[in-house]
């Protein structure tokens, strides 16, 4: 993982995205025990123009490309991890890379989504995946409801809340 | 279940660093079981 976060670094350094955070399976990892997965999510935020109403992630495959990674369909192996660039399209995508936690990997910086954000990232993309982690996330009490809370009212995820809670969490 | 929730919350402490290890032995295991074709064995198995 430290060659993995190192390169992706080296795309803020050389300005091919201006920002970036795990997200998914890895992220939620930072809170709760390592949890089996095949890749890593990381949300990013593109250095496109501000006139440029087209959002592509060509500048990363062809940086990565160029310094001999892998593309393999949606993802390009970035050191020993397939990485699945997503960028930060929504405006709850956009606030979770604007409040991701730093942290170190290694002694490489690095940024990770909140546990809260990637609960609300988890219940708008809704697979039963995201559900089960969901669930992992309050058995071991790594949220913070109210702030959680706020999150989904902002983000108008209050009502789907409220039909994930009485399907899994009190039933 | 207890011991269950204990083994969890511990292994939850851990170092990020940590984790990410033994995130990444997951994946090699997973890979060598894609790989040895025991898992479409099962899965037919299971089907058939």
């Amino acid at each position: 993982m430290k060659a993995t976060l190192e390169m992706i670094n080296g795309m803020v350094n050389d300005g091919i995205i201006s920002g970036y955070a795990i997200g998914g399976a890895v992220g939620a990892t930072f809170y709760l025990e390592p949890l089996a997965t095949a890749d890593v999510d990381i949300f990013v935020m593109l250095s496109t123009a501000p006139e440029s109403s087209l959002i592509s992630l060509a500048p990363i495959y062809d940086y990565l490309r160029t310094r001999g990674c892998q593309v393999e369909g949606e993802r390009v192996v970035v050191g020993d991890w397939p990485v699945q660039f997503l960028p930060a399209h929504s405006a709850l995508e956009q606030e979770a890379l604007a409040q991701a936690v730093e942290t170190e990997v290694e002694g490489v910086r690095t940024r990770v989504l909140s546990a809260e954000h990637l609960v609300a990232i988890a219940l708008k993309t809704g697979r039963a995946k995201d559900y089960a982690r969901i669930v992992q996330f309050f058995d071991q009490d790594a949220v913070d409801a109210h702030k959680l809370n706020r999150i989904l009212r902002r983000h108008e995820l209050a009502d789907k809340w409220e039909k994930f809670a009485r399907k899994y969490r009190e039933g | 279940m207890d011991k269950d929730k204990e083994r969890r919350k511990r292994l939850a402490s851990l170092p990020f660093s940590e984790k990410l290890k033994i995130l990444a032995k997951l994946r090699d295991r997973d890979r060598a079981i894609a790989a040895s074709g025991l898992r479409k064995k099962k899965v037919r198995q299971a089907v058939g």
